[in-house]
């Protein structure tokens, strides 16, 4: 089975590719101008944010970048294309030949470019009586679209092959993470000689189903010994299913001819001096083969770069097995609240804690302690104002336990049980050495 | 024109020669009074009037906004008088194309004005002291220049911001000044020049630089077959005079030039066929009651209905000309074309400092012949005006005799952001020979 996919991701910028409208127009017809419209009169003028946007993602893609690039224009008539015609990229893409790794296979990326997207017809009243009403909110939202080798081999691979590229673009450039639900793109499937386009899928999901849908309808006219016509069919979401488009519906002859009014981009320079962070999923990479389990390395950088970093901070300290520990432990549980309190003192004394545990001068109980205490959890201002100062504390639980002051004389370990009720009541206020230290003093003094 | 006032003039351009398709009737507005009065094209977006670009499709169509020229024009303390009239979208060389009327030209209201600036070739020859805005896409403006006996200035390409500017060959199209005197037009040029990051074509251009001298003149072989006896007769006399003033006229050859009239028309109607394409009854254009239709089918009804002749037929060419399996043939070669031809002049430019041609080949024709003219005629009939228009090069037209009391009109051609140089040659030549205006009986 060979399945190729044209995808159309919105770039985030905040205003369109052509003009200064908002991307985030929530009433409809809200955020339009006369360029976006199409006024007569009107010309485009370049968002440079998008430009780089869709350069940095083709050289992420690792595409041969174009020095220089044009628009063009596609014309085809819809209702809610404002000028009638699409201001895309024909001959010179931003990026050709470029690959993407999925689940360890590489996947060619044939072309990325720029367009704009068109209006978006919402179709309202009963059925029969329906009338089509036209937003041009979007018309003129930027999208860069990325066109594949037909080099996937399955619906579950061409979902995992957009899963794992936007992940990657969401740190890249920041699309949005709605793009799961919102990612459109049109699917080229052959499961025997001829290939079969399914139009207009909007979602993650929605491929995988429309592939799964068009795969079993192939292979079972194969196998009944019929022939697959070529042909384009659309996607019907809520049947699950796809259906013969009608012939005039996606008409082939766009009669591309170059977009005037907005001249050529040198963006080869511009390429070469970008410089890529490097993304989650490339990360997990490199961290498997640094030696860490490929599931755990994805669940990390999943959780976040910053909890990446973390681990990464930590393992020339602890060593990769407590990092790896204390990370997706620890860390991990309190993530969501540590997230935004991670300065560098903060990590810097994660770091301490979990070397202390190492060397044993704090307990791994303590340390889970602190590390929630970093996280804003359970510091309850009483405890103080009871406990006093540390030593009332320890004598205060000294005199509560005489069990542990009759154990200890025999057995110098049954000390933790009380340095850990100190920690807890302590609520991370105070060095596990100092406590030990105090106890210890405390127990030899009634011993 | 004999008028006592102004409003009176612009009455009489518009009821007895159609200059104007809309003016200004307001009296308040001309009792204010002005620094200069000033026309557009109505291909020209300019707030409070109408911009049909003498098209049926545009009717009622009043633009939120002014085009950068005419902005700059009202900020100088112009005062817009009136929208000048035009063949559809440019679509012509007479202003007969056109949904509003047909502009009459002030020395022989028989004959036409040219075009598609006509109307505003008219208003500049008909209204004293007036400076008018034309557009020009492969000779607009000075094809009307030379016929109604006036100056008709053509700017490089991308000089000055095509903002609000109705696009027919969005890479060829040019706004440009016309007027009976060409003082007006060296002092207005560097108001509506300049960079506009609202038309980024506009972006790149240099300073504007008025000064320059012309020393010698080419004239192309190629340019002198196919020209009336009339023409023929002004052109070489004016030759005489520019030598007797001290010019250098070279004879040269310029064996590209016959391509570009067809290279022109392949990649202007293919521009226009997508620029027309928004024109379908949805936001422009009628809405045509049949919306039970499907929408392929509604389109075709508004645009039937409401695009003209000559419209229809260069969308047809334009949309033939981009089909896959003729674009490499057409539109790609074209493009080609256009290199060979700006290398042709650039080539030429080295050892002249412009080149000069008759405008057209012939005097202002009857409208009754205009009449009778077949497409392929009309189209041929800019043969002189097409090619600095394709090259996108600086052009001026300027009157050069009378044969007969019609108006003849000589192009010289310059090279890119060198219009300072036609300038120059305008005031040497206006100085050695007198332009007369057209006797209009009150």
């Amino acid at each position: 089975m060979k399945i190729g996919l044209e995808i159309h991701v919105q770039l985030p910028t905040r205003s369109k590719l052509f003009c200064a409208c908002s991307t985030a127009g929530e009433e409809p017809n809200s955020a339009v101008c006369p360029v976006c419209l199409g006024f007569p009169g009107s010309r485009p003028s370049l968002n440079r944010r998008a430009l780089e946007m869709g350069v940095s993602i083709a050289k992420f893609l690792g595409c041969s970048i174009n020095e220089e690039v044009w628009f063009s224009r596609k014309t085809y008539f819809y209702p809610d294309l404002p000028k009638n015609f699409q201001i895309t990229q024909y001959e010179t893409p931003l990026g050709t030949n470029g690959r993407f790794e999925v689940g360890g296979r590489s996947i060619g990326i044939w072309r990325v470019h720029l367009e704009e997207d068109p209006g978006r017809i919402r179709r309202v009243g009963r059925a029969g009586e329906e009338v089509a009403l036209v937003d041009y909110n979007r018309s003129g939202i930027p999208l860069v679209e990325i066109v594949t080798a037909p080099d996937l081999t399955s619906p579950e691979e061409a979902r995992a092959f957009l899963v794992d590229l936007l992940i990657e673009l969401r740190h890249l450039v920041g699309v949005s993470p709605q793009d799961e639900q919102t990612v459109r793109a049109d699917a080229n499937i052959s499961v025997g000689e001829e290939r079969v386009e399914i139009k207009n899928i909007t979602g993650l999901r929605n491929v995988e189903r429309g592939l799964r849908f068009e795969a079993t309808r192939q292979s079972r006219l194969l196998a009944a010994g019929k022939r697959i016509v070529r042909e384009t069919r659309r996607f019907d979401e809520e049947r699950g299913t796809t259906l013969p488009a009608r012939e005039k519906e996606f008409e082939e002859d766009y009669g591309y001819i170059g977009e005037p009014d907005l001249g050529t981009f040198t963006i080869g320079p511009m390429a070469r001096a970008m410089v890529l962070p490097e993304t989650p999923l490339a990360r997990a990479a490199r961290l498997e083969r640094e030696g860490l389990p490929a599931a755990t390395a994805r669940q990390m950088v999943l959780t976040s770069m910053e909890l990446a970093d973390m681990f990464e901070m930590l393992c020339p300290r602890v060593g990769r097995e407590a990092a790896t520990t204390w990370t997706l432990g620890a860390l991990t549980a309190n993530w969501k609240e540590l997230q935004g309190r991670l300065d560098d003192r903060t990590k810097e004394e994660i770091a301490t804690l979990v070397e202390g545990v190492r060397s044993g001068t704090v307990t791994d109980s303590e340390a889970k302690l602190r590390i929630a205490a970093l996280a804003g959890k359970e510091v309850t201002p009483e405890a103080p104002a009871e406990g006093g100062d540390l030593e009332a504390l320890v004598a205060r639980l000294v005199d509560e336990h005489p069990e542990v002051v009759k154990d200890y004389a025999t057995n110098p370990k049954a000390a933790n049980f009380l340095i850990g009720q100190v920690m807890k009541e302590g609520k991370g206020r105070y060095s596990s050495k100092d406590v030990a230290e105090k106890m210890r003093k405390e127990l030899e003094k009634r011993v | 024109m004999i008028a006592n006032t102004l409003p009176e003039a612009v009455r009489r351009a518009a009821e007895e020669y159609g200059a104007f398709v809309e003016r200004l009737e307001d009296p308040l507005a001309y009792e204010e009074g002005c620094a200069f009065h000033f026309s557009a094209k109505d291909n020209l977006c300019a707030v409070g009037f109408q911009a049909r670009a003498g098209s049926r499709v545009l009717d009622g169509y009043r633009p939120p906004f002014d085009a950068t020229a005419v902005e700059r024009l009202r900020q100088a303390g112009g005062l817009l008088v009136g929208k000048t009239a035009m063949d559809e979208f440019g679509f012509g060389t007479f202003s007969t194309n056109s949904a509003h009327g047909v502009p009459r030209n002030p020395f022989d209201r028989e004959r036409a004005c040219g075009g598609s600036s006509g109307g505003a070739a008219a208003a500049a020859a008909l209204l004293e002291g007036h400076l008018a805005l034309g557009v020009s896409t492969g000779g607009s403006i000075s094809c009307p220049a030379a016929f109604c006996g006036v100056v008709g200035l053509t700017p490089t390409y991308g000089r000055v911001s095509r903002w609000g500017l109705i696009d027919y060959g969005n890479s060829l199209d040019k706004v440009g000044l016309l007027s009976a005197d060409p003082a007006l037009i060296r002092q207005y040029l560097p108001i509506i020049a300049g960079p506009d990051p609202r038309d980024p074509t506009s972006q790149a251009q240099p300073p504007l630089d008025l000064g320059g001298e012309v020393g010698s003149v080419a004239v192309p072989e190629e340019a002198l077959a196919g020209l009336s006896g009339e023409v023929r007769g002004s052109f070489d006399d004016a030759l005489a005079a520019l030598e007797g003033m001290g010019i250098e006229v070279r004879r040269v050859a310029m064996p590209s030039l016959r391509f570009a009239l067809p290279a022109y028309y392949v990649l202007a109607t293919s521009e226009a066929s997508t620029n027309l394409a928004r024109y379908c009854g949805m936001r422009f254009g009628d809405i045509n009651e049949h919306t039970d239709q499907s929408f392929n089918d509604f389109f075709a009804q508004t645009r039937s209905r409401d695009f003209g002749r000559e419209a229809k037929r260069r969308v047809l060419l334009g949309t033939f000309t981009r089909m896959v399996g003729f674009r490499d043939r057409y539109y790609t070669k074209a493009l080609q074309v256009r290199q060979l031809v700006i290398r042709e002049y650039a080539r030429v430019f080295r050892d002249a400092d412009v080149v000069l041609t008759p405008t057209m080949p012939f005097v202002a024709p009857r409208l009754e012949e205009v009449g009778r003219m077949r497409p392929l005629e009309m189209y041929q009939a800019d043969f002189l005006t097409v090619p600095p228009n394709l090259a996108g090069l600086p052009h001026i037209s300027m009157p050069c005799g009378y044969p007969g009391g019609l108006p003849v009109g000589m192009q010289a051609v310059a090279p890119h952001w060198a219009e300072g140089r036609l300038l120059a040659l305008a005031d040497r030549w206006g100085a050695g020979f007198a332009y007369r205006r057209p006797e209009v009986r009150a």
